[in-house]
C-alpha cells in the first residue's frame, strides 16, 4: 500500500475508491485460494461433500468479479484516473477476469470429485502434485500483486513451466492407463479435463504476473519470451 | 513498487524533428519579471501541423512560456528573456524582427472571449482592414472562410452585421479564433481558450482545435488535464518555470517517466 501511494491524492474519496477496489481483489483471491486448496483437499480424500460446498461457493466468486468490475467502471467514469491510477484500474479489471476463470477451474475440479467418486479410477497422486505446485504459483501471485513486487511476480511467472511439464507427465501415464484398461477410459477423461483445469490455473497466474509487470513498470510483456521477462530483474 | 517508465525511443522523436517538421523551436529559454526568474532554460520543439498542449499547476509558467511565442511579454516593463525561439528557422528575438508582422504569423487566442464593440462581420475582418485590404468580395470570402473553420457560420449567417457582443460566451471565443484565423496565421496560440465556457461549447471547441490542426501548428494552454489528454498530440508538464517532460500524449498519460508529471497527472501531492 505504501509503495502505491494510494492515499496520497489530493482527494480523499479517490483513495478510498481505489483501497475498497484494491481490497476487493485481495479478498477475492483469498477466497479463490482457498477453494483451490479444498479443492485439491477433496481430491486427496475423495470428499464429496467439500467438492459440493465448493462449487457452491463459486458463486460468491463471480459476485466478486461483478462487483470490482462495476466499481472499476464507477472510477474510470467519474476520476478519470492517469498514469499509475489508469495502469491500477486496468490491472485489476484483467486480474479478475482470470481470477474468476481460475475458480472455474476450481469447479472442473470438484466436478471430476463427484462424478469419479466410487469408481475405479487412475492414482491422483501426480494431479495432487501439481496441484500443490499450482496453489503456491497462484499464492505467489496474489502475493506479488498485493506488494507490487516485481521479482516475486516474475518468480511465479517463471513457475509456470514446472507446472506444463509435469502435465506432460501427467497426460503420458493417463495414456498409459488407458491403453491398459479400456473400461476405466471415460474415468481416465474426467481426470484429464481436471489436469487441464489445473495447468490453466497455472497459465491464468501467469497472465496476473504479466498485469503485475505491467503495473509496475508500465510494459506490455504479455507476449514477451522468458529472456525478456528475466532482464527486468538485472535491471 | 511503481515504477517510473525508462524513456522509450518514442520520446526521443521529439527531439529528433528534422527542420522541416519543426514549426518553432525554444532554445534555452530563460525569462525573468525584475529580479524574479520565471523561466529556466526551456528548450523543446513544436512539431509542424500538430496539436502541443502546456500544462502544470499555476504559476508553473505555461501561460509566460506561451506568450514568448508572439512575444506578448515585451508588453510587461519588467519583463527580460534570453535564450531564442525560432519561428520556422528564424529567431522571433532578433532585433530586425517587426513585432507586428511576427504577431500576423503567431496569432493568440485568451481565456475570455474579447470581440471587438463591433459587428461579427467586422470583428473577423478586423485583421485584414489593418492590412489594408478593401476588396469588398475579399473580405467577404475571408469573412466567410473564417467563420466555417471556426464552426460559426451556420449559426451566424443571417446576422453577420449583428453585434458581436449579442452571441454566446462560446460563440464569442469561436468568433475571436476565427478573427485570429483570417488572417491566416502560421501558428495558433490558445491560452485557455475553455475555461470560462460551458462544458458543451467547450466539446466545441475541442472538436474545433482538431480541425484546425490541418491548416495550423497549435499551441494550447490548459488548467483541464483531461482537455490536453483529448485534444493535444503533444503534450508538455511544467512546473516552477521549468519543463519537466515533453512526449506524446498518449505515452505521457499511461507512462509519464518523471515523478512530478506522474503525481500531477494523477492528482497527487507533490
Amino acid at each position: 500500500m505504501e509503495n502505491l501511494n494510494i492515499n496520497r491524492h489530493i482527494s480523499g474519496q479517490f483513495n478510498s475508491e481505489l483501497e475498497s477496489v484494491r481490497n476487493q481483489v485481495m479478498q477475492m483471491g483469498g477466497l479463490i485460494e482457498k477453494q483451490l486448496g479444498d479443492a485439491l483437499a477433496a481430491m486427496a480424500d475423495n470428499d464429496i461433500e467439500l467438492a459440493q460446498q465448493i462449487i457452491a461457493k463459486d458463486k460468491e466468486v463471480n459476485q466478486f468479479e461483478s462487483n470490482v468490475d462495476q466499481e472499476c467502471s464507477r472510477i474510470i467514469a467519474k476520476r478519470q484516473p492517469a498514469a499509475s491510477d489508469l495502469r491500477l484500474i486496468l490491472t485489476i479489471m484483467k486480474s479478475i477476469t482470470e481470477l474468476e476463470r481460475v475458480g472455474d477451474g476450481v469447479v472442473s475440479i470438484a466436478r471430476m470429485v463427484i462424478e469419479n467418486h466410487g469408481q475405479v479410477g487412475p492414482s491422483l497422486i501426480g494431479l495432487e502434485n501439481m496441484g500443490q505446485i499450482v496453489l503456491k504459483m497462484l499464492h505467489n501471485t496474489l502475493d506479488a500483486f498485493t506488494r507490487l513486487d516485481l521479482k516475486a511476480a516474475i518468480m511465479a511467472h517463471n513457475q509456470d513451466k514446472k507446472v506444463n511439464r509435469q502435465y506432460e507427465s501427467i497426460v503420458r501415464e493417463l495414456m498409459t492407463f488407458m491403453m491398459e484398461d479400456p473400461r476405466i477410459i471415460p474415468n481416465i477423461l474426467k481426470v484429464l479435463a481436471a489436469a487441464r483445469a489445473i495447468e490453466r490455473i497455472g497459465d491464468r497466474c501467469k497472465n496476473i504476473c504479466e498485469q503485475t509487470l505491467y503495473l509496475v513498470e508500465g510494459v506490455d510483456v504479455r507476449h514477451a519470451t522468458e529472456e525478456e521477462i528475466n532482464s527486468f530483474l538485472i535491471e | 513498487m511503481i515504477r517510473l517508465a525508462k524513456s522509450s525511443t518514442q520520446r526521443e522523436v521529439l527531439t529528433h524533428l528534422s527542420a522541416e517538421q519543426t514549426a518553432l523551436e525554444i532554445k534555452n529559454l530563460d525569462l525573468y519579471y525584475g529580479d524574479k526568474q520565471a523561466l529556466f532554460d526551456v528548450s523543446m520543439k513544436i512539431p509542424k501541423g500538430q496539436v502541443t498542449a502546456f500544462i502544470g499547476p499555476s504559476g508553473c509558467g505555461k501561460s509566460t512560456l506561451l506568450r514568448c511565442i508572439n512575444r506578448m511579454n515585451d508588453l510587461v516593463d519588467i519583463c527580460r528573456v534570453e535564450g531564442n525561439i525560432a519561428l520556422q528557422g528564424s529567431n522571433i528575438y532578433d532585433k530586425s524582427v517587426d513585432v507586428a508582422a511576427l504577431r500576423r504569423r503567431v496569432g493568440m487566442v485568451f481565456q475570455r472571449p474579447n470581440p471587438f464593440p463591433k459587428s461579427i462581420y467586422e470583428n473577423v475582418i478586423y485583421g485584414l482592414r489593418l492590412q489594408g485590404i478593401k476588396d469588398r468580395r475579399r473580405l467577404d470570402e475571408a469573412a466567410e472562410n473564417s467563420l466555417r473553420s471556426a464552426a460559426l457560420w451556420n449559426e451566424v449567417k443571417d446576422r453577420l452585421h449583428d453585434n458581436a457582443f449579442g452571441l454566446s460566451g462560446g460563440q464569442q471565443q469561436r468568433l475571436v479564433i476565427a478573427r485570429a484565423v483570417a488572417i491566416d496565421p502560421e501558428v495558433l496560440l490558445l491560452d485557455e481558450p475553455t475555461s470560462a465556457l460551458d462544458p458543451i461549447s467547450t466539446l466545441t471547441i475541442e472538436e474545433l482545435i482538431s480541425e484546425l490542426k490541418e491548416k495550423f501548428t497549435v499551441v494550447i494552454v490548459t488548467h483541464n488535464m483531461q482537455q490536453a489528454a483529448r485534444v493535444s498530440d503533444q503534450t508538455a508538464f511544467m512546473y516552477m518555470g521549468k519543463l519537466i517532460e515533453y512526449s506524446d500524449t498518449n505515452t505521457l498519460f499511461t507512462t509519464p517517466t518523471q515523478k512530478q508529471t506522474e503525481d500531477y497527472i494523477t492528482g497527487r501531492y507533490g
